[in-house]
């Protein structure tokens, strides 16, 4: 719809370029949790950022928003706004925090500071963010809390963080987030901790969000199913690359990176014929032993001397949908899984 | 729409846990009549606490002096009464400093870590390798005795281990997902130390300084014994039982009951941090 027109004409909001996160190991050694990575993000877009557990995926959200603790250290370039945010001050970073950019986090259970009133953090937000009266903010509050779908909004402000549910918990995060319109949520498995039916409120919520407010959206998550219902786009994460990115029904339909192929076959799906589930073979390299090359290449199928002798780089092979695999034509002409 | 926090709201946030934990209420009793006695000695004691009486010297209890008299014949219940107002005092005084500095430099250094943890535990170590009591007379010693001289040297002693508690529980605090949200949301970090990981933090803090006070009183009492802390003739129960150490045999209510009075005010400062600390932990 209208998000596909604006990717043509606009320019990205957010542009990642060579992105990575290393951490200092005991004996000397650096390890690399994002390797070099690259991604657009368009105005008004939702991107998936698709991975296992350890793949990189939260490190990538946390390295643009430069909140790497102390042994991590981030180097590359990430474009907001005609300003690179890895060469801003630590000050100027603070208001593009929270003002420009939010995060909302995973665990909506230990995001909150439980021993302040939610009124109390959302108005600070506001007091940091915005010029706003004390009055305005009071009102601003509350209609935060109604816009996230918490009932009788002005009567939860002065309640703590305890006395909320799980998914009014995480309302009351993105309305946090949300307090001063950011231009871009990074959202990082906003509903992993959630009931299913209190996960599909959410994500819609983001998405209405979304259009509401004119942001862009990076979400990460590991749920196949949350992107193909709230994603434009999806990026694939495997061993701290991307090694698959394009629009979401073309890669779902005809994945050519062996491990897309693998983790769209390892969902079950309704409707189809009763198939096998496919799984992919073996476990995700530890960060201190990442294979030389393709980093799945050990597990793949596809695999020969050439995958491990050199790295695929992430390459376009049509509009907009770019693969990191060097047997890429002979995966994209497999059987889709989707129609298996 | 109203602006204002509705009442309910605002009775909901505050309200305190129908029951409260016994010990909370024994220690709060004891330190409320200590606050009175301390507050209105006069109203309480039934002799001036200096006035001399040559006619009763060192006389047993008996219904004119429940307590007895001293060697000057001063009425010892007066003495006990009146000394509970610097007792008090010192246990206040002693502590609220450190613990104010400590928790305030335990904080930053607890957020900020790196080379300022490893010199502010060097630090520490310098501070806690001394025996406490021996350090504080040290420095009494240098000072001069009295009590202003007595908080200082307290002061400058006891901040280490506030400041060491608050450093340890920010750091665990600090790796918690809703200091990552402060920083994602673009709050300075003196903001995130003080606003939001210091009140999560300060539990410890709070339960240690009740034990403090209690502390405080008994090493005000060994600095008035031994001479270097409240000065004679104040009353103080310290300088009491060390002027009825000679008349032990003979008088032994003088030391006796102000060492009672010292017990009852330990005891109810300990009291009142366990019932703290249980207080908090059910509010978790």
């Amino acid at each position: 719809m209208s998000a596909a027109e604006q990717m043509v004409a606009a320019a990205p909001a957010l542009s990642v370029r060579g992105l990575s996160t290393t951490f200092a190991a005991a004996n000397g050694r650096r390890l690399t949790a994002v390797d070099n990575i690259s991604f657009d993000v368009m105005p008004g877009e939702v991107l998936g950022l698709v991975g296992e557990s350890g793949s990189g995926k939260s490190i990538t959200l946390r390295s643009i928003m430069r909140l790497i603790h102390a042994p991590g250290e981030v180097t590359g370039h990430v474009g907001w706004q005609g300003r690179d945010l890895m060469a801003l001050s630590e000050r100027e970073m603070r208001k593009v925090r929270g003002g420009e950019i939010a995060m909302i986090f995973q665990e909506p259970m230990t995001a909150l500071n439980p021993v302040l009133p939610v009124a109390v953090q959302i108005e600070e937000n506001l007091r940091a963010h915005t010029s706003l009266d004390a009055a305005g903010r009071r009102k601003r509050a509350i209609e935060l809390l109604d816009l996230v779908g918490i009932p009788a909004a002005a009567s939860r402000l002065g309640d703590y963080p305890h006395q909320f549910s799980g998914g009014m918990r995480q309302r009351v995060m993105i309305a946090i987030g949300l307090a001063s319109n950011p231009r871009l949520l990074l959202a990082d498995e906003p509903t992993t901790a959630l009931d299913v039916t209190i996960q599909d409120q959410i994500l819609k919520l983001i998405l209405e969000l979304r259009d509401e407010l004119a942001m862009s959206v990076v979400l990460v998550t590991h749920d196949l199913g949350v992107v193909a219902a709230t994603c434009d786009r999806l990026a694939v994460m495997y061993a701290g690359r991307i090694v698959e990115t394009g629009p979401v029904g073309e890669v779902f339909y005809q994945p050519h990176h062996p491990y897309t192929r693998g983790l769209l076959g390892s969902v079950p799906r309704s409707g189809a014929e009763r198939t096998m589930l496919l799984s992919i073979e073996g476990t995700p390299p530890g960060l201190a032993a990442i294979p030389p090359g393709c980093a799945f290449a050990p597990r793949c199928g596809f695999a020969d001397a050439g995958c491990t002798a050199a790295r695929p780089p992430l390459e376009d092979f049509s509009a907009g949908h770019a693969v990191a695999c060097f047997h890429h034509q002979t995966v994209g002409q497999q059987e889709a899984v989707l129609h298996g | 729409m109203t602006l204002a926090l509705p009442p309910s709201a605002r009775r909901r946030a505050f309200r305190l846990p129908r029951k409260l934990p016994a010990p909370l209420l024994g220690g709060g009793f004891i330190l409320l009549c200590g606050l009175i006695l301390a507050v209105f000695p006069s109203l309480f004691a039934p002799y001036d606490p200096l006035a001399f009486d040559y006619n009763a010297l060192m006389a047993p209890p008996s219904w004119a002096h429940p307590f007895g008299t001293d060697n000057f014949g001063r009425d010892v219940l007066s003495r006990v009464i009146h000394a509970t107002t610097i007792d008090l005092q010192m246990a206040v005084f002693a502590t609220i400093g450190p613990f104010v500095f400590g928790t305030a430099i335990g904080a930053v250094v607890g957020y900020v870590g790196g080379t300022t943890e490893a010199i502010f535990g060097r630090i520490v170590d310098a501070v806690i390798t001394f025996p406490f009591l021996v350090l504080v007379i040290a420095i009494v010693a240098v000072l001069g005795p009295g009590l202003g001289n007595m908080y200082i040297a307290v002061g400058v002693v006891d901040w280490v281990f506030y400041a060491r508690l608050i450093a340890a529980e920010v750091k665990v605090q600090k790796r918690l997902d809703y200091a990552d949200a402060g920083r994602a949301m673009g709050y300075s970090p003196a903001r995130i130390i003080f606003r939001h990981l210091l009140p999560n933090a300060i539990t410890p803090a709070m339960v240690y300084l009740m034990t403090d006070m209690a502390l405080a009183i008994l090493l005000g009492s060994s600095l008035g014994y031994l001479g270097l802390g409240a000065q004679p003739p104040a009353a103080e129960w310290g300088v009491q039982i060390a002027d009825g150490k000679n008349f032990m045999a003979t008088a032994w209510w003088m030391s006796v009951f102000p060492g009672i009075a010292i017990v009852i005010a330990g005891l109810g400062f300990s009291l009142l941090g366990d019932g703290l600390a249980e207080l908090m932990r059910t509010k978790r």
